[in-house]
């Protein structure tokens, strides 16, 4: 999953791991039209094989839905939810899956160097090898999306099938879809297919659709439309998803502030010592020889 | 009582400290023991579990600080020592609160530590005369020590387990272990400094066991006074 053949844009726990710009790469991105989603499941076969996760034992949770929620071991899980809508029922699903954020807070938590890389295509990726499976990238993510393997102790999600990508493939999920729901390319171009579904949907009895591209993330690499655009939340997604509060509060503003505290403290001994000196026993009259007898 | 300086080393004076070593409270030739073999050990026991906890936490707080890693075999050594550490770092705490609490009760004037008092003593313009055994400013790193520790073992579970909890927890604790480690840390370099190059032999008491009469008459003069029998 390292591929080292794409250039990094960003690194978490790095000083200095910006990128070297040397090209341009356009930000890529999955397009997912959960319109004309018919809940095959396709998508979820076919990143199980191409990722070599292997069979995972199904959870009877009330739908047709395979599990609960993502898994450290199933990066690609189809939602299913039913909605009364003015009357009439509506069967909503959704691909669900990393959303490779442009502002991710799984990076921006993250303790281990190099674990969490965002390459300059946009694609945010975990590389076991620096991973410490500490969980913080979970706290980060704003879509519950990173999972702790037992298995590995690493952290794991849809790499955006970062390998197939740097060799000029499209994903696996998009590979197998049927419908034609799924579709990838530059985010340019997703955006501007997105835009036009969503005109389509509007011009035939879906006023409220839109194109799920939050941009309290800063955008994510993987766009999504929505027949009820107004109700992100019928989807499993959030109306404003943000980096968390604490998060950026931690990294940005209570980590500094205590770094310098620590190093002050000792600049502060120093000083200290310096300007009162010690604290000790002076003259001839208070010495040890001179002790009142006991 | 000889009136003769102390010889560079004093085999009798040696094993009289040693054979001394649990008690404390004591004049023992012209040294006092100051703190039993025990606390000694339980004191370095606290001090190195912190220090292992620290140098395991910190290059997981920032990368400024990971080369520390290195000195344990790598992050990942780190992610799973540190908890463990901080374990024993809270046992050791515990060993120590529980071994000096009796002699750490507050009286009611020291409670004035808290504020100006601790900087006049910084200033070493305080008026010493009524400390005993230990000073307020003393106590008081003993109560929030203990009061750290278990602020850092709690916030620590939740930052161990991290997937066990709910979000808001998870971020909450992150911020308090940063913000309990960092004050927490700040007083130990206060303490280290204060215990060694601020004031000699004071760092003698927690190796050897022992003080001079004139440490304890300039530091604790009212311990000084109740280990002479002049009261």
């Amino acid at each position: 999953m390292s591929a080292q053949t794409l250039e990094i844009r960003r690194s978490s726990a790095s000083l200095w791991g910006g990128a070297t710009g040397m090209r341009s790469i356009p930000a890529v991105s999955k397009y997912i039209d959960t319109s004309t989603c018919i809940g095959c499941k396709a998508c979820e076969v076919a990143c199980q094989e191409w990722n070599d996760l292997g069979p995972v034992a199904t959870k009877q949770v009330g739908s047709y839905q395979t599990l609960p929620t993502l898994d450290a071991g199933f990066w690609n899980l189809i939602r299913f939810d039913e909605r009364e809508v003015d009357g009439g029922l509506k069967w909503l699903m959704r691909k669900d899956q990393c959303m490779h954020c442009a502002e991710p807070g799984c990076l921006e938590a993250c303790p281990a160097p190099a674990a969490i890389v965002q390459y300059a295509n946009g694609i945010v990726d975990v590389n076991p090898d620096n991973c410490i499976g500490c969980g913080y990238c979970e706290t980060g993510c704003p879509f519950d999306v990173p999972r702790f393997s037992a298995k590995t102790g690493k952290m794991a999600k849809c790499t955006l099938c970062v390998d197939r990508v740097s060799v000029g493939l499209e994903p696996a999920c998009i590979k197998a879809c049927p419908t034609g729901c799924l579709h990838f390319g530059s985010k340019d171009d997703m955006v501007a297919l997105g835009n036009a579904r969503v005109a389509q949907l509007k011009a035939s009895g879906f006023p409220q659709a839109a194109l799920y591209d939050p941009r309290g993330v800063g955008g994510t690499g993987v766009v999504t439309v929505l027949g009820f655009g107004d109700h992100p939340e019928w989807y499993g997604l959030s109306a404003s998803p943000r980096v968390p509060l604490g998060v950026k509060f931690w990294k940005n503003i209570v980590r500094p502030i205590g770094f310098i505290a620590i190093v002050g403290a000792v600049f502060a001994a120093f000083g200290h010592y310096f300007n009162f000196g010690k604290k000790e026993v002076r003259g001839a009259a208070d010495s040890e020889t001179n002790l009142p007898s006991a | 009582m000889s009136a003769t300086p102390t010889p560079l080393r004093d085999r009798a004076m040696d094993a009289a400290v040693i054979a001394g070593r649990d008690r404390e409270n004591i004049l023992v030739g012209n040294e006092i023991i100051r703190h039993r073999l025990s606390s000694r050990l339980i004191h370095w026991s606290v001090a190195i579990t912190f220090f292992v906890s620290l140098f395991t936490g910190l290059p997981i707080w920032t990368p400024i600080f990971a080369w520390m890693a290195t000195l344990f075999g790598g992050l990942h050594v780190c992610r799973w020592l540190h908890p463990w550490a901080g374990v024993a770092f809270m046992l050791a705490v515990a060993a120590m609160f529980f071994a000096w609490m009796g002699e750490m009760i507050m009286s009611p004037d020291e409670k004035s530590w808290i504020g100006p008092k601790l900087f006049e003593y910084l200033r070493y313009q305080s008026d010493d005369s009524e400390v005993g055994k230990y000073n307020g400013g003393q106590k008081i790193f003993f109560y929030t020590s203990a009061l750290g520790a278990v602020g850092l073992l709690v916030t620590g579970i939740v930052m161990w387990f991290p997937l066990t909890f709910p979000q808001i927890l998870r971020e909450l604790m992150i911020l308090l272990h940063d913000v309990t480690f960092v004050l927490f840390t700040v007083s130990i370099v206060f303490h280290i400094y204060l215990g060694t190059a601020a004031e000699p032999g004071t760092f003698g008491s927690m190796t050897r066991g022992t003080v001079t009469r004139a440490w304890a008459r300039l530091h604790h003069p009212k311990w000084y006074k109740d280990v002479m029998g002049e009261r």
